[in-house]
This record gives structure tokens, C-alpha cells and sequence, in this order.
């Protein structure tokens, strides 16, 4: 997460997160994927004055591809206090972050990869309880709609 | 408001195109033929030495000179193989020790196909990838893993 | 002598984004990453601000200091880049605009040794060479433009006063004729080349691995030029034996290099910590991280403490996990001469996005060093 302040070559008197605009060949980067498997994947794409991380969540079943959807879309809708979340994932993937460098002036770098590990923990776990929880009610919803047929 | 379609920031001549760039970092591009001829030998050579039990020396020819240049996507993808055979066919509890072996030049390339493979997980063991990756970081440090990202010689 | 502990001065009022010292070292010259810059002057421990230079509309990226003629250039990503020079009587820095001629951001300037001209680096993709032009009272700019392709992100000075080198984002590190005819004498013949009209290029290289190059730097004799990427490299290049060296680091980039003297570089960047490059030999190698240097001193007390803090307390001190293990807590961006010659430097600052201005003594270095090799 190496960042500086770089004001737009392309637009004048501007300054905008490179790897948003893709106008200048030179200050991107090579973007980096680390996979688990096909469905877990992160995408780490760097330029001169941003970064974007994208995370595909793992998603087994339909359940869990409802519940991550839901999810990420919640998040997405309250991008605004997340800081570095991004509005719109990248295609392909469940949610983007968009780190520059007003970011990383503000906050400590490793405390930023912190928070990026532990989200993608949190989201993991949260994903598996809601879908236990899911499951057991469904079944409670089950057995008690059921149970009238006694 | 109609958007403009035209862009107009690829007409200005003094921009850096994709293209030169790629001129600059990689040199005049090879022929296809030859070095798929090359990719496919080295292809052989790491096999017979794998065979014969020599994994380092199989691992170091694996990484040797290899393809760049964004035409050669079938050679890069054949050269990406060949690395893969090898580094599955080294035991976890092994791995430290071949890494250390590495010149700085090999180890910076072994961790460009690392994410290669990466990128690929349908074609890869990913376990054994994520733990070469660890080894491969422990020793090399996050300098290592910043020249994946900025060097344009891409594999 | 007695190996100083680094000297740190917290300022807590943002990202130091560039910083320059006055001649004796008593004021200072400091940009928060906004369009003022502030000056500050030493009491005591202290600083305090005296004065505020604000004329720019967007942020300050480069400051310099020339100690001879006490003369301040600025300039920003409004475009602009002022001389400001102490008004006597009043003590109020008077700004003067530079005639740049450049319609992008200028991201970096630094004097020339002799004080009479300076370079502005852009991201017009260009450098704009300035000099005082008597008849029109004015400073004005020439550019150097060929074969630039990208934003030039540092400059470094010759001890000529003719030759500057680049750094520059289309991944070249570049050697250019500064010559300016009226102001320059001609200089003598050097490993760059005879030759110099304008704009000549005397060299131009790159790193190998790719990566933008931050920052530039001449050897104390100038025959040597060290350049940092965003690959984690140095290069060092001496065009005397062609020779070209390029030391993997397996850290982060580097953000700003310095020479310590012919044997001994130091660069800083997002690795937080100063590192030190040495030649042994005919091969630069990494050494040392210099802050850790320091740190190993006082291991025997802490260890002993935590130990201590675990008995008594029963709990493991986990380390702090908000601070980081350096002196800065976040990227360095810039390293600068404190004290000491070109050729030997004493001390010298660093400032960093954590909005800390640090002043290491060389002498604590060696002192390191040798506790380390114990």
C-alpha cells in the first residue's frame, strides 16, 4: 500500500485516483489476484495514487450467494461511513475497497490492512451464522407450521 | 448531456502508450515460434529432471528466462505449467530450505508465477501455492512481492 | 563522542509533505500537506511559528531553502512556483511569482549549489530550468522536455551547478544538461560528458525491474548518481567505469535517497525507517535498517521489562499494536542534509505523512552498526 499524492497528468489542476481513471499507462500497476479457490478471490489492482481491493466472497450454495448478496449490498448502501468502501463492486467480484492516498495520510497503513483482513474474517463468519441461524429458523418455522397438522 | 465517445487523451502525442511501454521494459519482441520452441524444451528438460529426483536444479531451470511480451500468452501459459509441476512436486516441509537456495533474480520470478498461479486456481493446487507464497515472502520480503507488481515483464 | 539518540519533533499538524532548513538550522520551513507553508523557528526544544507563507491555491509539493542568499523557492499543483525573499525591515516574506510556463502540477524544485538558477520538475511532463533575468526583473523558465514521456518526480543537482538529474515516472532515471548561457561558466569536463549545451541528455537509465523512479541523487563528488524505484531498488551508476548496479531490497520503496558520503547511502520510503546501503568492496549491499540500529540498544531493559511486566502482572504485554516499531509511524517522504559536508554528513532530517520531523545523527549510525556486528 505504497501511495503518494500525484495530481493528474491528463486533467489539468486535478487529482484523481489513477486506477480509477486508467488515463495514464505508466502509473498502473500489474493487478495482483490471490485465490483460495475459484470462488474465494482477491484482486489487487495499484496505481501511483490509489488502490483498489476486491474481494469474491465464498458463496457454497444458493443460500449463501442470497445472504452475501444482501450483505455487500448493505454495506455498498452505507459506503458513505465505511470510508473506503466502494460504491460499486468490480465486475466479478462481491466488494470493492478504494483506498488513495488521503487515505493513507489520514490513517495508519497497517491499521487499514487490519481493518481489510478482519472484514473479510467478519464477513466470512457473519455469512456462516446468518445461514445457521437461517437454517435453525426455518426449521422452528417448519416443525411449528407443522405441528398444526398433529 | 451526451458524453463524448471519442478519447480524446489517446490523441495526445506526447502520452506514454500501452504498446511503447511494453517496447521500453521488455525489448523488441521475440518471435512466437522460437521461443515456444524454447518454453517446450525447457518443458522436457524440467521433466527428465524431475524424473531423476533433482528438484533443484529442476525448480532454478523452471524459472530461467522466461517469456514476456504480451503476444506470447500461449508460451507464458505452457511456461506457468512447468513451473507448477515442480513447485507441486516439492514436500511443504522442504519448501524453506529450496527457497533459500534462490538467487534474488529467481526468487523475484518464482513469486511472479506464484500469482500467476494464482490467478488460475482453477489449474492449481492453491494450498500448496499459498504455503511456497509464505516461505517464498518470509525470505524475499514485501520487496519482492512490490517488483511483482511494478515490473511490466509479466509472466 | 557520545552516540545521539534521534532527535524528534512532533509537530501534529498533518502530513509533512516537504520541509527545508534555513542556513544555521535555526528556522525551518515546513508544508502540512495543505498551500501554506509554514515557518518555524528553533526555541529551545521548540519550534515556533513565525511566519506563513501562503500565495498558493492548492497543495505545496516541494520547499527549498537556499542557505547562501536565504531565499525560499515553493511550488505546488497549482502550477506555480514562488521565490519568496525576506523583506529586511519589515521581516515579511515577499513572494515572487516564476514565470514556469508548465499547465500541469509541478511536483518538485530544488536550488542549484551556486544559488543562481533552480529546476522545477512537472507533471507536464518536463522540467523547467529557472534563472533571475536582470533586464526584466523576472524569473523565468526554460524547459527541458526531450525525451521526458512522463510527471518528473525529483530532481538532484550536480556540484557543478550544471548537470541535473530526473526521476521520473515513466520508469527512467535521466541525466540532463542545465546550461543556462549568461549565467552558467562553463563547466569542467566531468564522466557526463564534455559537451553541455541545454537539454543535452547524459544519460538515461533504469532499474531493470520496472517501478517509477522516486527520488535521484549525485554522489558527493557528482561522479556517481543513486536512484530509488518503486521496485524496492537502488541503482547506482558511475558513467566513469559504466558500471550499474541495481540492490534488491526486501523491504518497501523507497520515497527519498541521500548520501552520507562516497561509501554510505541512506534511503527512506514506506518502509517507515531509514536504511543504510554501504559499498564493500566494489558492491553496494543493504546494511542496516538504521532505526533498528538504535532500538537494539536499549533491548537488555525492555526484554527485562516485559519480563518483569509478565511476572508481576500476569499478563503477556502484547506489543502496542497501534504504533509501529520505528520512530515514524507512517511512509517517510523526504530525507535532507542536516549538518555535516556533502561529503560527510553529520545528521540528517526526515519527514514523513505522520507529520514528524526526525533528525538522525550519522555518528548514532556507526555506533549501531557496531553494536549490531557485536
Amino acid at each position: 500500500m505504497c501511495l503518494e499524492n500525484f495530481s493528474s497528468q491528463v486533467a489539468e489542476r486535478h487529482n484523481k485516483p489513477e486506477v480509477e481513471t486508467g488515463a495514464s499507462k505508466e502509473v498502473l500497476l500489474n493487478p495482483l489476484i490471490i485465490s483460495r479457490n475459484d470462488k474465494e478471490r482477491v484482486l489487487i489492482e495499484t496505481s501511483v495514487n490509489s488502490l483498489r481491493v476486491s474481494i469474491a466472497i465464498k458463496q457454497a450454495d444458493e443460500i449463501e450467494r442470497i445472504l452475501a448478496h444482501k450483505f455487500t449490498r448493505f454495506l455498498t448502501q452505507r459506503a458513505e461511513s465505511f470510508v473506503i468502501l466502494r460504491r460499486k463492486p468490480i465486475e466479478g467480484y462481491d466488494i470493492s475497497f478504494l483506498i488513495t492516498n488521503s487515505h493513507t495520510e489520514q490513517m495508519y497503513k497497517h491499521k487499514l490492512v487490519d481493518f481489510i483482513i478482519q472484514f473479510m474474517e467478519e464477513v466470512d463468519k457473519e455469512i456462516s451464522e446468518m445461514k445457521l441461524s437461517l437454517n435453525s429458523r426455518a426449521r422452528i418455522v417448519s416443525e411449528s407450521y407443522l405441528a398444526q397438522f398433529n | 448531456m451526451a458524453f463524448r465517445k471519442i478519447d480524446i487523451d489517446a490523441l495526445e502525442e506526447d502520452a506514454l502508450r500501452q504498446e511503447e511501454l511494453d517496447f521500453q521494459e521488455i525489448g523488441e519482441p521475440r518471435p512466437q515460434h522460437e521461443v515456444e520452441a524454447e518454453v517446450n524444451s525447457r518443458a522436457q528438460e524440467v521433466r527428465s529432471l524431475l524424473q531423476r529426483g533433482d528438484l533443484a536444479g529442476a525448480l532454478s531451470t523452471s524459472l530461467q528466462n522466461p517469456p514476456y511480451g504480451r503476444h506470447l500468452e500461449a508460451a507464458k501459459a505452457r511456461n506457468t505449467q512447468t513451473v507448477m509441476e515442480v513447485l507441486i512436486s516439492i514436500k511443504v516441509a522442504d519448501m524453506a530450505q529450496f527457497v533459500k537456495n534462490l538467487s534474488f533474480e529467481e526468487q523475484d520470478v518464482m513469486m511472479k508465477y506464484l500469482y500467476a498461479c494464482m490467478a488460475n486456481p482453477e489449474q492449481s493446487n492453491s494450498g500448496q501455492i499459498l504455503a511456497w507464497h509464505e516461505k517464498l515472502s518470509e525470505v524475499a520480503g514485501p520487496g519482492c512481492i512490490v517488483r511483482v507488481i511494478t515490473d511490466r515483464r509479466t509472466v | 563522542m557520545s552516540a545521539q539518540a534521534p532527535i524528534i519533533n512532533e509537530f501534529n499538524l498533518g502530513p509533512i509533505s516537504c520541509h527545508s532548513f534555513n542556513q544555521d538550522r535555526t528556522e525551518l520551513a515546513v508544508c502540512f500537506n495543505t498551500n501554506v507553508v509554514s515557518i518555524f523557528r528553533k526555541a529551545g526544544a521548540a519550534w515556533n511559528l513565525v511566519s506563513s507563507l501562503a500565495e498558493h491555491d492548492k497543495p505545496v509539493t516541494s520547499v527549498d531553502w537556499a542557505p547562501k542568499s536565504n531565499r525560499i523557492v515553493t511550488c505546488s499543483q497549482d502550477r506555480n512556483a514562488y521565490v519568496w525573499t525576506l523583506d529586511s525591515a519589515t521581516q515579511q516574506w515577499k513572494p515572487t511569482l516564476v514565470l514556469l510556463r508548465i499547465n500541469r502540477a509541478a511536483t518538485f524544485v530544488r536550488w542549484s549549489p551556486e544559488e543562481d538558477k533552480f529546476a522545477v520538475a512537472s507533471g507536464s511532463r518536463c522540467i523547467s530550468v529557472c534563472y533571475f533575468e536582470e533586464d526584466n526583473d523576472w524569473w523565468v523558465g526554460k524547459h527541458i522536455k526531450k525525451p521526458i514521456r512522463s510527471t518528473v518526480l525529483s530532481l538532484d543537482w550536480h556540484p557543478n551547478n550544471v548537470l541535473l538529474a530526473a526521476g521520473c515516472a515513466d520508469m527512467k532515471a535521466r541525466v540532463f544538461s542545465a546550461f543556462i548561457k549568461g549565467v552558467d561558466k562553463k563547466p569542467a569536463p566531468s564522466p557526463w560528458g564534455e559537451k553541455l549545451p541545454f537539454n543535452t541528455v547524459c544519460g538515461e537509465f533504469t532499474n531493470g525491474t520496472g517501478g517509477w523512479i522516486h527520488s535521484v541523487a549525485f554522489s558527493p563528488n557528482g561522479d556517481a548518481l543513486a536512484f530509488t524505484g518503486h521496485d524496492s531498488t537502488i541503482t547506482i551508476v558511475s558513467p566513469a567505469t559504466g558500471s550499474v548496479q541495481s540492490v534488491r531490497a526486501p523491504y518497501l520503496p523507497y520515497l527519498s535517497v541521500l548520501w552520507l558520503n562516497e561509501n554510505q547511502i541512506v534511503a527512506a520510503g514506506h518502509d517507515c525507517a531509514p536504511h543504510l546501503f554501504e559499498i564493500k568492496g566494489q558492491q553496494w549491499s543493504f546494511s542496516a535498517s538504521l532505526d533498528a540500529a538504535v532500538k537494539k540498544a536499549d533491548v537488555g531493559f525492555t526484554a527485562r521489562d516485559t519480563f518483569r511486566r509478565m511476572d508481576s502482572r500476569g499478563q503477556s504485554t502484547a506489543s502496542n499494536d497501534t504504533e509501529v516499531n520505528t520512530h515514524h509511524q507512517n511512509t517517510i517522504n523526504s530525507i535532507r542534509v542536516f549538518s555535516g559536508t556533502r561529503d560527510h554528513v553529520e545528521q540528517f532530517s526526515s519527514s514523513g505523512i505522520d507529520g514528524k520531523l526526525i533528525i538522525w545523527s550519522t555518528d548514532n549510525i556507526a555506533k549501531g552498526l557496531s553494536n549490531l556486528h557485536l
